[in-house]
């Protein structure tokens, strides 16, 4: 044991599974949900492993959460405080990496985030708040906001509140490997939806059938997102590293075993990883977050195996291979012609680009409406304002966006435009949101 | 009643003799490394002389046996045999004995997924090697279902007649690693604990008034019984410090629920931290020559920091950095180098050696560098000072990191920060009141400083734990440390208050068992209770339940200059 110590832990831990929070009593994010994931980590001994080393996260405050997000009607009404110590968690998990104390780190942490959008009405996917774009928009904070950071989703289902928050942010590289989204919540995450017209390509989708496996997964990986990172040079590579691909997944169809997820793991060599979902929390967390562990401390995950693993319940049909590499053709493709794409033609030649949107909070079922102009500009990602509006707060609310590397002509309409907007009886809210600043008021 | 406490250290053996909360008489001597029993007899006959009428006559020891061995690496040859199942792979722990791996896999719920192989349990008489004298079988997860080591070391005890340690018996918590090294340690030190209990029975008997009882100090400042020592002997290592640091919570007046205590010795400091009048354990257990157990200690921190360090000068920004090397004797006592002592001893701060020697040293060194010897001599002062207080800085964050995992306790985490400074060993008179002056704080330097570890083993108390781990949908509890594993009678009305009288009733019945009187009190330590959820239904429960006898030590009357 003694032997494998190095200088600095190879692995930050920020590990916390919320012993005493739950959705509701029986939802699968409940208190137990990481229970054998700690008991196994604290037998194989990783707790107090020379390459490990384990940290107590913090709370997130106000103003770090209001960087990313706007909430409707405020802050308080939705946020708790298991949601500022999962953010709050995830940020020190960057920082550990920022500040050179470990090699790479590990948010094991509860509850999730990824289905939480720019806008919140409430939660949608068991998710309320965003954990990694929170601490996305903390590392540009702290670093500048030329930062590059690439985000790899690998959860089961489509990472859509982080594709939203960054769809038009030139700074982030948004790769989502998912259940293709015509067989699962929540239904999005298709090659189409590749950004907005500041960061056109830089939202990448790779919808996997049901059924797929290791071979499939990992050679996603292999063909596509391991070359699509190393021709966009990212500072940073984020995994959000939901769990519920797994083969004993009770909400997903996939077939993916811990093995699978340490291989992957050691491909991708993130910076940081952030638990999503996986709610097999017998038969697959522990084995994943075990695997996934080692993995990341470049420790022996050879021994790994879950209980229930049989060589056929992992293996995949030759037709589905193929599908899985026809879908990695195109996507690597769609990646590689993205300069190509006629940005007009797609966005139109207006000054605006209008998106619409009806937005189902599946959690606290609230359905919202929204309407969004983004500028657009030859000089910067463009001013937006987003116009909300949701079954639970009928009164219209605005939100003007600034984006972190604004003009100065796109900074002066954004901020007239907000006064406008002000005066307007109309609005409940009307929110100003400018990221650079940290002046995100209402 | 008497109660003589000696501790074993590696320099000196020290007794105390008490009577109610009183001390009546200490000795020292030194501690004869070739001969422990001699030295030891030596310092007990010292006290025994103070010894009136024939009351009766209790003697805590506290040893310093199996840690010799273990840090000299003179345990007997032992083998472990692991029953490790899938996970992190065993030989990357690289553990330093020979290990022999077993087929079978229990779960973290402790349900058997592949049974053991009769065939390579067989195969076992010819793989274990002709030189090994002791055996240690230890499983993963067997602190939730023990029947694989059970089964292993029946098989085993069949034809191997030396002792064969059950990792489930010594400790009832995760950490496979750490229950392998403990069972191993436990196996390799058993025969000469052996040797060394037989020797203190045959003692008693020779003793001129009668000895009512011998109990052996233990890593968590308890005692226990010479019969349980034979059973558990990786129990008495670092009985040591833990004996110093009961000595102080014994003698201290200090009436803060938080105090920080630094014991200053020739070459280190050991710093402990008391919380809510409670020494803090080490979080997964004691560390002994690197090796990593589940051996329940106390908290200490070892600084190389100490009366005899060495001085090292920055010359460009004048200062000093003392430590972590030893300089060798103080100047003052006839040394070549000059020391921290030296430097109190000059200013006047302490009555130790020769005075003049040391300030003729400071004159020259200090004239080289064109400072008066008072300035040079006070840099060291300071600088020592300043490091102890880092030290204490670096313990109390550390301390403020430990994880937790609640939404409460982070919201609102215990206050560990020390409001008092309680200081003890020789050089204390001289650092511990700057240091209380540097960091704000209110501190004491405890009376009989020079034998407070004697005084601590014989104010220690018994201390006994078990673990109790109920799954009610399996309808199963385990305690482990009594090698348990039943049907629960009533699976489904069993709730966390039965959880916890169980652990109570099975810890009391434990501790007569034990021969341990049952005046202590039983509290339970650590709880856990989690409801489990199968397809949106609660399907029973899990409850796990720590529970101890009370702990603490006896209050000794400080004798005046407390
Ligand atoms: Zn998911
Ligand atoms: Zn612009």
């Amino acid at each position: 044991m003694e032997a494998m110590a190095e200088n600095k832990p190879s692995v930050g831990l920020v590990f916390f599974p919320a012993f005493d929070w739950a959705i509701s009593p029986t939802h699968p994010e409940r208190q137990e949900r990481l229970l054998y994931t700690r008991d196994q980590i604290q037998e194989e001994g990783l707790f107090d492993h020379p390459a490990i080393k384990e940290f107590r996260p913090r709370l997130a405050e106000d103003e770090e959460i209001l960087r990313t997000h706007i909430f409707v009607p405020s802050l308080a009404k939705h946020v708790t405080e298991s949601h500022r110590i999962a953010a709050g968690g995830t940020i020190l998990a960057a920082d550990l990496v920022v500040d050179g104390l470990v090699g790479r780190s590990f948010a094991l942490l509860r509850p999730p985030g990824h289905h939480a959008n720019r806008v919140v009405h409430g939660s949608r996917g068991f998710c309320t708040i965003n954990n990694e774009a929170i601490m996305v928009d903390h590392l540009r904070h702290r670093l500048g906001p030329d930062l590059k950071v690439a985000i790899v989703d690998t959860d089961a289902h489509h990472g859509d509140g982080t594709q939203d928050i960054f769809y038009n942010d030139p700074g982030v590289l948004h790769i989502s490997l998912h259940q293709d989204g015509r067989t699962l919540y929540p239904g999005t995450g298709f090659l189409s939806e590749r950004g907005g017209p500041a960061a056109y390509g830089q939202t990448v989708n790779i919808p996997l059938p049901p059924g797929t496996g290791d071979e499939g997964m990992l050679m996603a990986m292999e063909r596509v997102v391991l070359p699509i990172l190393q021709d966009w040079q990212p500072d940073y590579i984020v995994n959000a590293a939901g769990q519920d691909n797994h083969y004993s997944d009770p909400l997903t169809n996939m077939n993916f075993s811990a093995q699978g997820y340490a291989r992957l793991t050691e491909l991708l060599a993130p910076d940081i990883v952030v638990l999503e979902g996986g709610y097999s929390i017998e038969s697959a967390l522990p084995y994943v977050n075990l695997g996934l562990l080692l993995a990341l401390a470049g420790l022996d995950y050879s021994k790994v195996q879950e209980p229930t693993w049989q060589r056929q319940t992992v293996s995949q049909s030759a037709s589905l291979t193929a599908q899985v590499a026809q879908i990695c053709a195109e996507v690597l493709s769609l990646w590689e012609r993205r300069s190509e794409a006629d940005l007009e033609e797609i966005f139109g030649r207006q000054d605006f680009f209008e998106r619409r949107r009806h937005i189902h909070y599946d959690t606290d079922n609230i359905y919202e409406q929204q309407q969004e102009y983004i500028r657009l500009c030859p000089s910067c990602a463009g001013w937006r304002v987003i116009y909300t509006v949701s079954n639970v707060y009928p009164t219209p609310s605005a939100a003007v966006l600034i984006p972190w590397h604004v003009c100065p002509q796109c900074l002066k309409e954004g901020e007239s435009h907000y006064q406008r907007e002000r005066e307007n009886t109309e609005f409940g809210l009307v929110i100003w949101h400018d990221p650079r600043t940290d002046s995100c008021k209402v | 009643m008497y109660i003589i406490g000696i501790d074993v250290g590696g320099t000196n053996t020290d007794a105390a003799l008490i009577k109610g909360d009183e001390v009546v008489a200490m000795a020292k001597t030194p501690t004869r490394h070739a001969d422990l029993f001699a030295s030891t007899s030596t310092a007990l006959e010292e006290v025994l002389r103070h010894c009136q009428g024939q009351e009766p006559l209790r003697l805590h020891l506290s040893t310093t046996l199996s840690t010799n061995l273990i840090v000299e690496g003179k345990g007997v040859p032992t083998v472990v045999v692991a029953i490790p199942g899938p996970g992190v792979n065993l030989a990357s722990y690289q553990f330093p004995f020979p290990l022999i791996e077993l087929d079978g896999y229990i779960d973290h719920r402790g349900r058997e997924v592949s049974p053991l192989d009769a065939g390579e349990i067989e195969e076992l008489k010819a793989r274990i090697p002709k030189d090994c004298r002791a055996l240690a079988v230890v499983g993963k997860f067997s602190h939730r279902n023990p029947s694989h080591e059970q089964q292993v070391a029946t098989a085993l005890s069949q034809w191997f007649s030396g002792v064969i340690s059950c990792g489930h018996r010594l400790a009832g918590r995760a950490n496979f690693p750490r229950r392998i090294v403990t069972a191993y340690l436990n196996s390799s030190v058993a025969k000469q604990q052996l040797e060394f209990t037989v020797m203190w029975r045959r003692l008693r008997e020779q003793l001129p008034v009668p000895l009512e009882e011998i109990v052996i100090l233990k890593a968590d400042g308890g005692t226990m019984t010479l019969a349980d020592s034979e059973e558990r002997p990786v129990e008495t290592i670092l009985s040591g410090p833990a004996a110093s640091i009961m000595g102080v919570q014994a003698l201290t007046s200090c009436a803060k629920p938080n105090y920080v205590i630094v014991d200053i010795g020739g070459t280190t400091t050991d710093l402990a931290a008391v919380v809510e009048g409670k020494v803090l354990f080490a979080r997964d257990g004691a560390t002994i020559a690197g090796n990593k157990t589940l051996v329940p200690a106390l908290l200490t921190r070892s600084v190389g920091l100490g009366g005899d360090s060495e001085l090292n000068y920055d010359r460009e920004r004048g200062t000093f950095h003392i430590g972590p090397q030893r300089a060798g004797t103080p100047v003052c006592l006839g040394g070549e180098k000059l020391t921290p002592t030296d430097a109190a001893v000059a200013l006047g701060m302490a009555e130790i050696g020769e005075k003049e020697r040391a300030v003729n040293a400071w004159h020259i060194w200090a004239e080289g560098l064109g400072l008066t010897w008072q300035e040079l001599a006070q840099k060291v002062i300071d600088a020592f000072t300043a490091q102890l207080a880092e030290a204490i800085e670096d313990l109390y964050s550390g301390l403020e990191n430990v994880p937790l995992y609640t939404v409460s306790e982070i919201l609102m985490p215990p206050k560990v920060r020390p409001e008092a400074v309680v200081g003890l060993g020789a050089p204390a008179e001289v650092f511990i009141p700057r240091l209380g002056g540097i960091l704000g704080l209110e501190w004491e330097i405890v009376p009989f400083a020079a034998g407070a570890n004697a005084v601590g083993a014989a104010a220690a108390r018994t201390t006994l734990s078990l673990t109790l781990h109920a799954d009610t949908e399996l309808g199963i509890v385990t305690i482990p440390e009594l090698g348990v594993r039943e049907k629960l009678a009533s699976p489904i009305s069993f709730d966390l208050h039965q959880a916890r009288q169980m652990a109570e009733e099975k810890l009391r019945e434990l501790a007569v068992q034990a021969g341990y009187s049952s005046e202590q009190e039983v509290y339970i330590v650590e709880e856990e209770s989690f409801p489990l959820v199968r397809g949106f239904r609660t399907v029973g429960r899990i409850h796990m339940i720590r529970t101890q006898l009370r702990p603490g030590v006896r209050r000794i009357r400080g004798g005046g200059n407390g």
